[in-house]
Order: structure tokens, then sequence, then C-alpha cells
């Protein structure tokens, strides 16, 4: 943010980051391989549906989009919106690559239609060896990956396993340098 | 809280005129009232929290506030700030901190109880948007500047007033009209300084409306908050004026004289611009 808008007070919304989500197609081969993690073969991605009309009908022609090239790919599209009144279009597929070309499905259509700062988080989720949940969370606004793992009890994180899963990931991916960046996402569906 | 702030800026304005005339030297004075200002930037959050009786509240403690300030912060695209509850029945909210690093957001438990999630969520943002624009930073800043205004009239009065006739006492001018001058022009700074004030709050509700999507969830939670803060006992509002500039909406702005006192602008026109968010939200089609 520059001088100028510090004084005006205008700011604009971020659009989203140059598209790094790919990185994740590749390192979801290192997560597999020498980490222990696989997929349990969902991903969601987060984001503000708006109470527009033509919003609405880029969100439906969206989801035949998605639906369309699932049925070639196998993905399979659903959707739930959570309390706080963001929107999940959760797709499921057991290839890892077709989940990551799904949520990219998505996001494109979205910012085709012009509500690219809309998207909040792709969400990825995977099953450790002792089959507990451990997420990697995209954040589309600063095109970086954190890792998310609940610790069970409530809104309790196991901050060491997600310290540990950077320094392991290591430049496989972009991962968010800042630690207060990392926001939990609390009751994800997937 | 106008008046009170009038006042305060003219003790202040009279404490480095008093230090001035009394022989301690320029620079001494600049320092002290650098000082002040720093100790207003730096100090002043803390001081203002627990005058609210707030207290920082953990994710567990609060998790769905927490939960819908991080998702915000994910849109704005900030770091998240400290997150505090004052327990007061008084329906209201605000952003402390100079910089988004160091902020703290505070809603009172009266403002959680009356509100919708989504009309609370418009608020949060509105308080989110004064920690991007750094508008403590700003107001504090403004406030020096003021006062340094105040301070260079005194000033060019003291050294320049007198410069070409040495030794005629009856050209100098006397404590008095220096007080009164530096006074006019503090006077006229703290109208400025309202105005910024006011158009600033303009730029938070542009900016939590932009955030949310939802101009039309902000303007409601104006028009419940205005008709609550009417229902609320008196005392409660009497106790809370000082700290009315960081707020959300102001109490006690219905006895405010005229608008060019307010830190706020009145919520018709507040809502009336949040409508006209909507309507350009809604064209898009």
């Amino acid at each position: 943010m520059g001088l100028f808008d510090v004084i005006t007070g205008r700011r604009k919304l971020k659009q989203p980051a140059p598209d790094r989500l790919f990185a994740m197609s590749t390192a979801g081969v290192t997560l597999e391989t020498s980490m222990g993690l696989h997929s349990s073969g969902k991903a969601a991605i987060v984001f503000q549906p708006l109470a527009t009309a033509d919003f609405d009908a880029i969100l439906t022609d969206m989801e035949e989009v998605v639906r369309g090239t699932g049925e070639d790919t196998g993905t399979t599209v659903d959707k739930s919106d959570d309390q706080y009144g963001y929107r999940w279009m959760i797709l499921a597929d057991p290839d890892f690559e077709d989940l990551v070309v799904g949520v990219n499905g998505v996001s494109t259509a979205l910012q085709g239609g012009g509500y690219g700062e809309r998207i909040l988080t792709a969400v990825f989720a995977f099953r450790d060896a002792q089959d507990r949940h451990v997420y990697w969370i995209y954040n589309y606004k600063r095109g970086t990956f954190y890792p998310f793992v609940p610790a069970g009890g409530a809104q309790q994180r196991d901050s060491e396993r997600e310290l540990r899963l950077k320094a392991q990931i290591g430049a496989d991916l972009p991962v968010e340098a800042e630690l207060e960046r990392w926001f939990p996402l609390w009751g994800i569906p997937i | 809280m106008a008046v009170v702030m009038i006042l305060l800026g003219a003790l202040y304005v009279g404490l480095v005129g008093a230090l001035l005339t009394s022989g301690v030297n320029g620079i001494t004075v600049a320092l002290i009232a650098g000082g002040l200002a720093a100790f207003q930037l730096f100090g002043s959050d803390k001081l203002a929290l627990h005058a609210m009786g707030a207290r920082e509240v953990s994710p567990q403690d609060a998790p769905e506030l927490h939960a819908m300030i991080e998702r915000l912060c994910v849109q704005a695209d900030l770091p998240k700030p400290k997150i505090a509850i004052a327990e007061t029945r008084m329906p209201n909210a605000f952003a402390l901190g100079r910089s988004p690093k160091s902020a703290t957001v505070c809603a009172t438990t009266g403002i959680m109880e009356m509100l919708s999630p989504a009309e609370l969520e418009g608020v949060m943002a509105h308080e989110l948007t004064h920690v991007a624009n750094r508008d403590v930073m700003v107001m504090t800043l403004a406030g020096f500047f003021a006062t340094i205004a105040a301070y260079i009239v005194q000033f060019g009065f003291f050294f320049g007033g007198g410069g070409s006739s040495y030794g005629d006492d009856d050209d100098n001018p006397s404590f008095l009209v220096l007080f009164v001058v530096s006074l006019v022009v503090y006077i006229i700074s703290f109208f400025l300084m309202q105005a910024l004030s006011r158009y600033r709050e303009f730029a938070a509700d542009r900016g939590a409306a932009l955030v949310t999507g939802r101009p039309s969830a902000l303007a409601s939670a104006l028009m419940r908050i205005s008709s609550g803060m009417e229902r609320i006992p008196q005392q409660d509002l009497r106790a809370s004026k000082e700290l009315s500039a960081f707020y959300f909406f102001p109490p006690g702005a219905k006895s405010a004289i005229g608008g060019l006192f307010a830190t706020h602008p009145t919520m018709e026109k507040r809502i009336a611009a949040l409508q006209r968010l909507e309507g350009q939200l809604q064209g898009q089609a």
C-alpha cells in the first residue's frame, strides 16, 4: 500500500496473487512419498458469495463447467455454506492432480467473472499415518501455502507439527513466511 | 467530548507557551512536545483498553469472533490483530494501535448481543479498515501537527516580533496576545482534525463494504446501533465519552451541537453512502 493510499484511506480490495496453486500438484508427490501424508481425496475452495444477480449466474455457470469436466476426470462437486457466510465448493477425487485442476477450475471461473477478489483460500485435506487430519491451506491473496493441524479440543492447533511440516516441505511449496498469517479454519467440512 | 478536546489542546499549547516564556530553551520545549506525542502514539492503546475495561480474549474464549476476524483478515490481506472484548452493554467497537502489526480490535459485549453475525462482521471490517488505513497514526500525527502549528505561531511572535525594533519594549506582544493567537490557530486546526476524522470514517465504511461485499449489512448495523444507543442508560454514555474518536459509533452523538464538532458523520449520511455502494455493487450486472 502506497503513501497516497494511507493518506486518502481509499484502498482497493487485493486481487489474487500470481497463481502458485499448481505448486501443490508436484508437492503432493513429496508429501506422499517422504512425509507420510496421503490425500484424503478431497479439496475445497472458500469464497464469499455476493448477493448480486450476476454473481449467482457466474456461480451456476461455474458449477456446470466444473461438473462437466468432472465427468471426464471423475471429480465430484459439492457445496456448503459455513456459519460465517462463506461458501465452500468441495471437490472429491481419488486422483490428487485432478483435485488441483478442479480447484483451479473454480477459481478461474470466478476470476473470469470479475469476482477473483472474493476468493479466500483453497484447502487440501491429508491424513497422516495415524489417520489424523493435516490440511494445507492456499491463501489466494498472497499466493502462499501454510499447514494447519487441528489438535482436537476446542480451537487447539498443533503448532509444533505445523512448523515441522514447514521445515520438511522445504522449497517444494511457497510457504507463508509470516506466522501471524497462518490463519486457522475451524470446522473444515472435508 | 469536543469541549474537553479543545480544553486539552489549549492546555497543551498553554504549557508549551508557558515553558517558552519562562526561558526554557526551544529545543527542550520541542522535546517535551514530541515526547507527549510519542507517548500518545506508543503508550495510549494499553491505557485506552484499560480505561474501557476491555480484556484481550483467546480463540478459546471467543471462537466465533476470532474466526470471523480471521476470515476478514485473509480477505483484507492483514496480519491478525489482537482481539479484545469490553464488558459493557453499550453497543460499540473500536480499533487501537499505530500499525497493523500492533493493532487491537475491541468489541463490547453489548454490540455482540445486539447485532446479527453479518452486521457484526460489517462492524469488525470497519474497524479492520481503520487498522489497515493506519487511522490511529494519522490522527495522532494530525494532532501533533496542529500543536506544532500553534507552536510555530508562538515561536514567530517570540523571535520575529521584536526583530525590527530592538529595545522598544512597547512593540513586544504580551503573553496574552501570544496565547490568544496560538489558541485561534489551535482551534482552527481542531476543526480541521474533526473534519479529517469524519472523512476517515467514510473511508472505513467504504473499506468495510468492500471487504465483506455487503454494504447493506453495515447500514443495518448502523441503524440498529443508533436506535439501541437511545435506549441505553445515560451514565454509561457519560462514563465513556472520552474515547469517542476511536469508536465505531460515537456515544451521545445526538446531543452534539453541530456537525463541525463531530468526530463521526451523521448516521443518515453514512447510510446514504453505503446505499450508493450497494447500488454500485448491484449495478455490476
